[in-house]
């Protein structure tokens, strides 16, 4: 490396050629992804965003509306609609992901015999296509031949019909979404206990600390900087969800839990309101962005990254 | 060990010990078995004749096993191109997605061009951008291209993985600069570096990042059902979603679809688990 240094301070002819030819392989082997990435980020990105102040069925040419598209989402019942059952699944699916993959991981980040055989089990469902997921799902809550219903029936109680009501399609895509993402996060947070030094544990034991004290003490302060990043992390992902919850809650060609993804969707693909759709769109990166921006803020008061 | 030398001896508390022990199986048991549950519901569901398919008290155990489930799934629909679309779309993007991305971070960490950082920074820019402002655009740019509804359409906007050349270079900038220094005194070219001495270090990351992109590929389902329209074109996801009452009225074959949509990757996993868990866990991100 000094060497390269050295001679770098004094170009000679054989320097500059080879350093010509290094810059020419750098073009090269940056090319596929650069100009992949301007046509099917840049251009579209900046297509995307001049389309969202036109109307556009795609048949005839887009009419320019100015900011009537943005408008237009503060009364969109449908959006608000869509926005509120996102809401409705994804801070749930949040807190709850986070609280459980992390007793999982605690249970699993001790000596105990099949680790491995429940760390694999748990991580099965994050690799099932999530189509295939929301298909098994869909018969495990059927109301009336589904185990799920069978089994409050056995409790002596009717079971609900699962999916044909909001309420209760909420609470099942919620317990689907924690099934298929709580091994994901168990990953990341036996990641970060094994990063804690066993010092730390031995050091409150000698003062006698309880189980209980440990934890609050020096497991939870430690795992702050994993718990914001799997906040963050999560936040965005769900407010994203689609394919799940498409294909568990849609009956015939209606939606009963349209999600805002979906409705970008729908307004483009089904209704051509392909300009009002990209509005949408960025409504989305728009709460995604603040809701991050939030959580950034927030972690001066709670995350510690030195201890 | 010296230290048990040293420390007072404790109260002996094998039986508290071994109780939380036991506790701590059992809760674990539990949870794994309900965990377990929707897959061996899903299997058990897939080998039923139809009566058994409609009792109000199911049974996990099938009355009779009927392995004709899964011929018929693939009678039923053009299921055998769906899984041959998603193989091979599959195999190509993860290939091509692999393959663009360890180039751009070999550049971007090894080699001096100008406008190098600019460049990154741009890239890096596109992780924050979620896909679906991207689409109708994309879908758009696909019909200039004549690319509706084609393998090219299916397979190419989803190559360019910005998070992969950022997770690749960082790998790469942990690599000794020693390495490609030698190899350029003996006149190596940079692609020569790149592929006998970068991407063979780098074989965790790339390894972990091969198998999150198969994931996503196989599993990706908005672009498929945006972009494609006949039938012949359809992968797994968008077949398995699109025809739920529609061919599949019968549940047992539909769930034996969703099965052969899933365990081909679970098995794929199974094999290389150890590797692969502990690359996420070290990558740290999707």
């Amino acid at each position: 490396m000094r060497s390269a240094q050295h001679l770098s301070d004094h170009p000679s002819p054989r320097r500059h050629r080879a350093q010509r030819s290094e810059a020419i392989w750098g073009y090269l082997m940056a090319a596929p992804m650069v100009i992949g990435y301007a046509i099917f980020f840049v251009i579209a990105l900046g297509a995307s965003f001049v389309l969202s102040f036109t109307d556009w069925n795609m048949l005839s040419n887009p009419v320019w509306t100015g900011i009537s598209n943005y408008r237009k989402l503060f009364d969109d019942h449908d959006f608000a609609v869509a926005l509120r059952n996102t809401f409705a699944i994804a801070i749930p699916n949040v807190i709850l992901r986070i609280v459980c993959s992390l007793l999982l991981a605690m249970a699993l980040n001790s000596k105990i015999r099949f680790r491995a055989f429940y760390r694999i089990l748990f991580f099965l469902p994050v690799l099932t296509m999530p189509v295939a997921t929301a298909t098994i799902w869909k018969w495990l809550f059927d109301p009336s031949f589904g185990p799920i219903n069978a089994f409050i029936r056995r409790l002596g109680f009717a079971g609900p019909e699962w999916l044909t009501h909001p309420g209760t399609a909420t609470i099942a895509v919620i317990v689907v979404l924690l099934w298929s993402g709580v091994g994901y996060d168990m990953i990341i947070f036996l990641a970060g206990l094994q990063a804690i030094p066993r010092d730390y544990y031995d050091a409150t034991a000698v003062d006698g600390a309880s189980a209980f004290q440990q934890f609050r003490d020096v497991t939870l302060p430690l795992l702050t900087p994993t718990i914001f990043f799997l906040s963050v992390i999560g936040v965005i992902s769900s407010l994203q969800v689609f394919d799940l919850v498409y294909v568990m809650t849609r009956l015939q060609s209606t939606n009963l839990l349209p999600t805002v993804v979906f409705y970008i969707y729908d307004e483009g693909f089904t209704n051509f309101r392909m300009g009002y759709a990209i509005t949408v769109a960025w409504a989305l990166l728009a709460i995604i962005l603040v809701f991050t921006i939030i959580q950034f803020r927030l972690q001066r008061r709670w995350v510690n990254y030195d201890l | 060990m010296s230290t048990t030398i040293i420390t007072p001896p404790r109260r002996p508390v094998p039986l508290g010990k071994r109780l939380r022990g036991i506790l701590l199986h059992v809760v674990l048991l539990t949870v794994g078995i309900i965990f377990l549950l929707p897959f061996l519901w899903s299997i058990s569901t897939s080998l039923k004749p139809l009566n058994d398919l409609f009792q109000p008290r199911p049974s996990l155990i099938p009355s009779t096993i009927r392995w004709e489930n899964y011929r018929d799934v693939f009678d039923n629909v053009p299921f055998v191109r769906f899984y041959l679309n998603t193989i091979f779309v599959t195999i190509v993007r993860t290939i091509g997605t692999v393959f663009i991305a360890s180039l751009a971070a070999f550049a971007f960490s090894q080699l001096r061009f100008p406008g190098r950082d600019a460049i990154f920074f741009c890239l890096l820019a596109g992780l924050m951008v979620p896909d679906q402002v991207l689409m109708v655009p994309r879908f758009i740019i696909m019909r200039e291209f004549g690319w509706l509804d084609t393998y090219q359409g299916l397979i190419v906007p989803l190559l360019f993985s910005s998070f992969g050349v950022f997770l690749l270079r960082q790998f790469f900038l942990g690599i000794p600069k020693d390495f490609h220094e030698a190899a350029k005194l003996e006149g190596a070219s940079p692609l020569r570096v790149y592929w006998d001495i970068y991407l063979p270090l780098a074989r965790p990351a790339v390894a972990s990042f091969t198998f999150l992109s198969l994931l996503a590929s196989w599993n990706e389902f908005l672009w498929a059902l945006t972009v494609t329209s006949s039938n012949d074109m359809k992968v797994l996801s968008v077949g398995i979603a699109l025809f739920q009452g529609q061919y599949f009225t019968n549940n047992a074959i539909l769930l034996a679809a969703a099965n052969l949509a899933t365990f081909p990757l679970l098995i794929v996993f199974l094999f290389f688990q150890k590797q692969l868990v502990e690359g996420i866990a070290l990558s740290g991100l999707k």
